[in-house]
């Protein structure tokens, strides 16, 4: 196996060199509006989902540096950026999260002649529902939710969100992310529902499921959930897919499947939110990340599915080939995205989820 | 004391800077969230102020009355595990040699200067499945194992057949637990400023008239240090109620505290009105037991610094 | 401390003395520092997942060194906790003097409004300072170190009152006497406080220095919410290290922060025994 993705932590004392840089700058006096832009872009991403050199070679070719800061989930994202923009210029929200932004009118539409490689898109991504014609976003990565699991463990392949749900045959084995949204929709694809139903009477039937279920799930996990699956905390834990291939590289024993009822199929989207400093030099890492040869450099380091069709034309066989980063049409078939479904859902799925851990 | 009328300088020079900072940086935000809690939410980040009392009659609902008394619930028992833990060790320290005191006081506080969040993550690697606990519970279980077969008794399994590793973490064990050892130091401190104030001629004086030393300690230590025990839980008590951290990263589904509904509140649910109220709320009982300290200690002869 | 009889075996007094006593303060500082310890020690594993013991290195001291958005965290954390300090420390004392010294309308209620800022729960005050600092139009992509300002005027605004309660309780044992018998002598205000006063003030101060220090050093829930891009503190950057890799450069982290703390205090500790207090 070659250029494996290496530790977190090549990727720190990578990005070291930057920093370095970065702390001198910093000293630097600002310039004000209306110049060029100085060469810097403020960049907030998720964790372990940028490429080993990538920030790197986009200084090397523009002379732009990179700050990147890190979120856990689009909630943080959503919480910071909320009362005004402290800074960022790019920002990485997940498909539902883009529309919500758009709605509440916190991005700023993208300029696509900045950004020729917008051809490298495969077709299936040059628009989108939730962001009409592609305006304020354009896809960076694209993945599932399902089932991470220990095969020495299990004497099946859990396909199903029985196991998570409505069982306790594994009994304290057992990790469930911690989102409420994400909880409730997955629940829903178990009982048969769509994803995006709305309806407190089947959100209901999901609370007093998981109610019934809770005191054989061990954890609610944030984000660490493939950390518990690899240290034995948990046999079998509700993760994406790129979490869990990535610890699958430290330990064969661990697989994923996506269950047979469905499950979530996400998008994570370049934006640039309103009052972004360098807007500009936004549109031009847009640009260098949507390239092939970055793209495909990004996509084999963190494992999730890339929208880039020339990236993923360019990447090794095992990646292409990986069903646990390409699923088959059936699967696909099955997987829904979630939408925005506006505040008020949101009340209610946060409070079935607090009464859920209250019982 | 003095009337401030008799030095107007010196009162409105000591009294300016610190009450201006308070005001435009700390009662001016805080006021802000406690029109929010009277607001509605207007579209995605808008925030109406209607002056509703929706947002505090949602938080009255059982199912968060619920939470705050569990929240009572642990910050209490973790008051009073530390009252137990702490209360010995204060005395130790206090009787010991002059000498060793102030190294033993240091090496109370040290682990308090120490990053919480470090300290919890620390309590992680202990507490796992394969944490050091459960590591060295197996290791004491293997050895007993290994005496049994050593005296011809090996296989009627009377250990089990398997070391059953106790599940220490990401429950409410973990979090209690948690709790304690972050608050500790906050309980040691009251305890041994208060004990090392007592006349110990008082203590003296009841040995010598024949009390035992477990009466002595009831009726003569624990009312003069009461001062101390009263500030030492109150220390523990409400940062123990407000804490979101230990519960986060150390429970499990089950552990949910106030703190933590409160945050979800501000970012997954996006409710800041509502979010404001259960703080207010949550505020509104520290006061209550706060004043419930005041009323108990008033009166009491001597100045109570703590 | 009390009279001690100079007697054969342990006096009644002499606690610390007993067996079960000593065991009790054995336990709880092993208790206290186990997980410590056990986290410095496996700042040195040769692992990256950090779940057994695999080898002694440095390796991941050495990335912890190399990894400069840990360092510019830490020079961040430093530098707020050193200008929260300082203002805190000037404002705490004013308070802890004026409650001291003087008789005034509505002291109860300043009292209490004082106390507030210990009492709040933390996210309550952070989202306060956030919803406080947009609305009112804060700067933002200032220059170091002003862009640190906001998350250091939400750590003065909760420090300053810790500090006047530490102070406060120092000026209670004050007697009053020795300041009576210097302005008898002829000597103004100024000189009262500054020759009388502070002095006797210092290890109040510096007390409440230590921990207005340590409060600002180690916040994280107030300062996530006042942060932005290059802002980021060393306990935000901690969490965000221990919520996804937590391999032992986290480790290694929290050594060198426990042990500058270590030196800090003590440093601390000796200057203020050097001086005679009462």
């Amino acid at each position: 196996m070659k250029k494996r993705h290496m530790t977190a932590l090549s990727r720190r004392s990578f990005l070291a060199g930057m920093g370095a840089v970065a702390a001198g700058i910093t000293f630097m006096p600002r310039r004000g509006f209306g110049q060029e832009e100085e060469k810097l872009v403020n960049f907030y991403n998720w964790d372990t989902y940028i490429g080993e050199t990538t920030l790197g070679d986009f200084q090397a070719a523009t002379g732009i540096e990179v700050k990147m800061d890190l979120f856990a989930d689009n909630d943080e994202l959503f919480a910071k950026l909320r009362e005004g923009n402290p800074g960022y210029d790019l920002i990485v929200p997940t498909n539902d999260y883009v529309e919500r932004m758009i709605v509440a009118d916190m991005l700023v539409p993208l300029d696509h002649s900045a950004i020729p490689n917008i051809e490298n898109l495969g077709e299936a991504f040059r628009d989108a529902e939730f962001d009409p014609g592609r305006k304020y976003s354009l896809p960076y990565m694209w993945g599932t939710i399902g089932i991470g699991y220990r095969k020495s463990a299990l004497d099946e392949v859990p396909d199903s969100w029985k196991w998570l749900y409505d069982s306790d045959k594994y009994s304290g084995r057992i990790a469930l992310l911690s989102d409420a949204g994400t909880i409730i929709q997955m629940g829903l694809k178990y009982l048969g529902q769509p994803l995006n139903a709305t309806d407190p009477e089947l959100i209901k039937q999901v609370e007093e499921m998981l109610i019934r279920q809770k005191p054989h799930i061990k954890s609610f996990a944030e984000d660490n959930g493939q950390d518990l699956l690899l240290s034995g905390e948990v046999d079998l834990t509700m993760e994406w897919n790129g979490d869990i291939l990535q610890v699958m590289e430290e330990d064969d024993d661990l697989d994923y499947v996506v269950p047979k009822e469905g499950g979530l199929i996400w998008q994570d989207c370049l934006c640039i939110p309103k009052g972004a400093p360098h807007p500009q030099n936004a549109h031009a890492l847009i640009n260098f990340i949507l390239d092939a040869e970055a793209g495909r450099d990004i996509a084999e380091f963190i494992y999730y599915a890339t929208p880039n069709a020339a990236a993923r034309a360019l990447a090794e066989d095992a990646y292409k080939s990986n069903p646990a980063i390409f699923p088959p049409d059936e699967t696909i078939a099955m997987l829904e995205a979630s939408i925005y479904k506006g505040e008020d859902y949101q009340r209610l799925v946060d409070e079935a989820i607090t009464r859920v851990r209250a019982a | 004391m003095d009337s401030w009328r008799k030095f107007p300088l010196v009162f409105w020079l000591f009294s300016l800077p610190p009450t201006l900072w308070l005001l435009l940086f700390f009662l001016v935000p805080l006021g802000l969230i406690w029109l929010f809690s009277f607001g509605e939410k207007q579209g995605i980040v808008g925030i109406d102020i209607t002056w509703t009392l929706a947002n505090y009659a949602r938080a009255l609902d059982p199912l968060y009355l619920q939470i705050f008394v569990k929240s009572f619930w642990f910050a209490g028992l973790t008051t009073l595990i530390c009252l137990l833990v702490g209360f010995p060790v204060a005395l130790a320290i206090t009787f010991a040699p002059a000498r060793w005191r102030p190294v033993l006081l240091l090496l109370v506080i040290l682990p308090f200067w120490t990053n919480l969040l470090i300290r919890t993550y620390a309590l992680i690697a202990v507490l796992r499945t394969r944490g050091f606990l459960n590591d060295g519970l197996e290791w004491t279980w293997e050895g007993a194992n290994a005496l049994l077969t050593l005296v011809g008794l090996g296989d009627l399994n009377l250990l089990g057949e398997r070391f059953q590793p106790f599940e220490l973490l990401y429950n409410n064990f973990a979090v209690v637990f948690g709790l304690v050892y972050v608050h500790l130091p906050f309980m040691v401190l009251p305890l041994y400023a208060a004990l090392d104030r007592m006349d110990k001629s008082y203590l003296e004086a009841s040995l010598d008239l024949g009390a035992s030393q477990l009466r002595t300690f009831l009726s003569v230590v624990a009312p003069l240090a009461m001062a101390g025990i009263v500030s030492g839980c109150i220390i523990t008590f409400i940062p123990a109620l407000g804490s979101f951290l230990t519960p986060d990263l150390l429970g499990g589904p089950d552990s949910q505290m106030i703190a933590n509904v409160i945050e979800s509140q501000f970012k997954s649910a996006n409710d800041w009105p509502f979010g404001a109220a259960l703080s207010f709320l949550l505020m509104y009982v520290t006061f209550f037991v706060l004043a419930l300290r005041a009323f108990m200690t008033r009166g009491r002869a001597g100045l109570d610094a703590a | 401390m009390g009279m001690r009889r100079r007697r054969d075996g342990i006096g009644p007094l002499e606690y610390t003395r007993r067996a079960w006593m000593r065991l009790i303060l054995l336990a709880t500082f092993v208790f206290l520092y186990a997980p410590i310890v056990t986290l410095v020690a496996f700042s040195f594993n040769d692992s990256r997942r950090n779940i057994v013991w695999r080898g002694f290195t440095l390796e991941y001291y050495e990335k912890a060194f190399n990894n400069a958005g840990l360092i510019e965290a830490f020079v961040n954390s430093l530098t707020i906790a050193f200008f929260s300090t300082v203002v805190s420390t000037v404002l705490g004392a004013l308070v802890a003097l004026k409650l001291w010294r003087f008789r005034f309308p509505g002291k109860a209620p300043y009292e209490g409004a004082m106390t507030l800022p210990i009492v709040i729960p933390e996210i309550c005050m952070g989202v306060a300072m956030l919803a406080f600092f947009s609305r009112i139009g804060w700067p933002s992509g200032l220059t170091w170190p002003f862009n640190l300002g906001a998350i250091t005027i939400a750590h003065i605004s909760f420090s300053f009152p810790f500090v006047a309660v530490v102070v406060r309780a120092r000026l209670a044992n004050f007697n009053r006497e020795q300041e009576e018998a210097a302005r008898d002598l002829g000597a103004t205000e100024w000189q009262v406080f500054r020759d009388i006063m502070i002095p006797y003030m210092k290890p109040g101060l510096v007390a409440g220095a230590l921990l207005a220090f340590t409060l600002s050093l180690d916040d994280f829930v107030i300062t996530f919410f006042t942060s932005g891009p290059d802002t980021v503190t060393f306990p935000v950057k901690v969490y965000s290290m221990v919520r996804f890799s937590v391999t032992p450069e986290v480790n290694a982290a929290s050594t060198i922060l426990i042990a500058i703390t270590l030196v800090l205090t003590t440093i601390a500790l000796v200057l203020q025994n050097r001086r005679t207090t009462d």
